[in-house]
């Protein structure tokens, strides 16, 4: 199947395991946090892997990405992608002690490790939706954290889809820490392997 | 010299100008920039190669994309634009692996180094001596190469700019 013969149908039933990816995946966050979090409404786009880099933003964007990847019986990336600057208020949120006086070296260490949980609860939790909502057993990887900028995620991602089309599918959702002085936007991006995606819509039966 | 045009080069993209420009890409992650120039007929082209062989695809829409396709269509777009072989060289900077799990090779997001393999095999049978590169590590980049100085100035995100 090429990536463009997608129906509307499928995308809906794509968006709605976003849907509740996303649900399962602010749930996990806010009881983390102790904070309501609001999730916003999932998009899936068929868009062209060449339009990638600026779709999202400006590619040099400081962003912090959070990537586990999944095996088993749906192979993909999950990538959790923050604003520089909000993944530094999520990681001081989830440390909630002051750290200021401590070894610069040690500071990144613990935001790093901090923002790696986040990450691996928010993509965790989506995984697990997708578990439920279709019986598969997806073990999922440890999480890797990046700071870099938003386009250079978004090159990795298109390459992913690159190996075997032009287009890719991608489920896209935004979670928002409330009472918080800073907005905190976070975006959780699937990046299913070549092939994976039709034995999900399969499963799903459409 | 004033720098005329800057031109962006997108993914899977391929240019090749004769007029003074800066020739630029944002964000290459695990995707290659690889410029050949001819310094002495002022001629020069930029790729944004994302994946290492067109083999393992369907149809290509875009030689650009991969490095077997976008080497040898800069060539021939170089060399209709006035380029002579013996006189080419090529810089290249790109193919990073920004996200390592451990304990895991994870052949997807290893591409970068695959990348850079193929890029370089490609340039050697061509004969196009690979002259500069910043290649590899963990961190993005974005670029700019100015014709007619010739210099590929790479900019890492926390880290700064160099220049080849």
């Amino acid at each position: 199947m090429e990536w463009g013969d997608f129906s509307n149908l499928q995308l809906d039933a794509v968006r709605e395991v976003g849907n509740i990816g996303t649900g399962n995946a602010a749930t996990a966050l806010s009881q983390l946090l102790g904070r309501a979090v609001d999730m916003g409404v999932p998009e899936a786009d068929l868009i062209p892997i060449y339009e990638l880099a600026g779709r999202y933003g400006s590619p040099e964007t400081p962003v912090c990405a959070v990537l586990i990847r999944a095996e088993g019986d749906f192979p993909c990336n999950l990538i959790f992608v923050i604003d520089e600057g909000a993944g530094q208020e999520l990681a001081n949120l989830l440390i909630a002690m002051d750290i200021s006086t401590l070894d610069p070296e040690l500071q990144i260490q613990m935001r790093d490790s901090a923002l790696g949980e986040v990450g691996n609860i928010i993509l965790g939790a989506f995984l697990n939706a997708i578990s439920m909502l279709t019986g598969y057993v997806m073990p999922a990887s440890v999480p890797a954290v990046a700071h870099d900028m938003l386009g250079s995620v978004m090159d990795i991602v298109a390459s992913i889809f690159g190996v075997i089309g032009d287009t890719a599918l991608l489920v896209k959702t935004s979670l928002q820490v409330k009472d918080v002085e800073c907005e905190v936007n976070g975006n959780v991006i699937m990046v299913p392997d070549p092939g994976s995606l039709e034995t999900l819509l399969q499963k799903l039966g459409v | 010299m004033t720098v005329a045009q800057t031109i962006h080069v997108g993914m899977a993209d391929l240019v090749a100008v004769k007029v003074p420009s800066l020739l630029v890409t944002l964000g290459l992650g695990s995707c290659i920039g690889v410029v050949i120039y001819d310094p002495r007929n002022k001629v020069a082209g930029m790729a944004h190669i994302m994946l290492p062989d067109s083999r393992d695809a369907g149809a290509v829409l875009k030689p650009g994309k991969f490095a077997d396709t976008a080497v040898p269509r800069l060539l021939q777009e170089l060399s209709a634009l006035g380029a002579l072989p013996s006189n080419l060289q090529a810089k290249i900077a790109g193919g990073a692996q920004m996200f390592n799990i451990p304990g895991k090779d994870s052949g997807l997001l290893a591409v970068g180094a695959r990348n850079i393999e193929a890029t370089k095999r490609w340039l050697a049978h061509f004969n196009v001596p690979l002259v500069a590169e910043d290649t590899g590590g963990n961190k993005g980049r974005s670029i700019e190469f100015n014709v007619p100085l010739w210099n590929l100035s790479v900019k890492v995100l926390g880290v700064g700019v160099k220049e080849l």
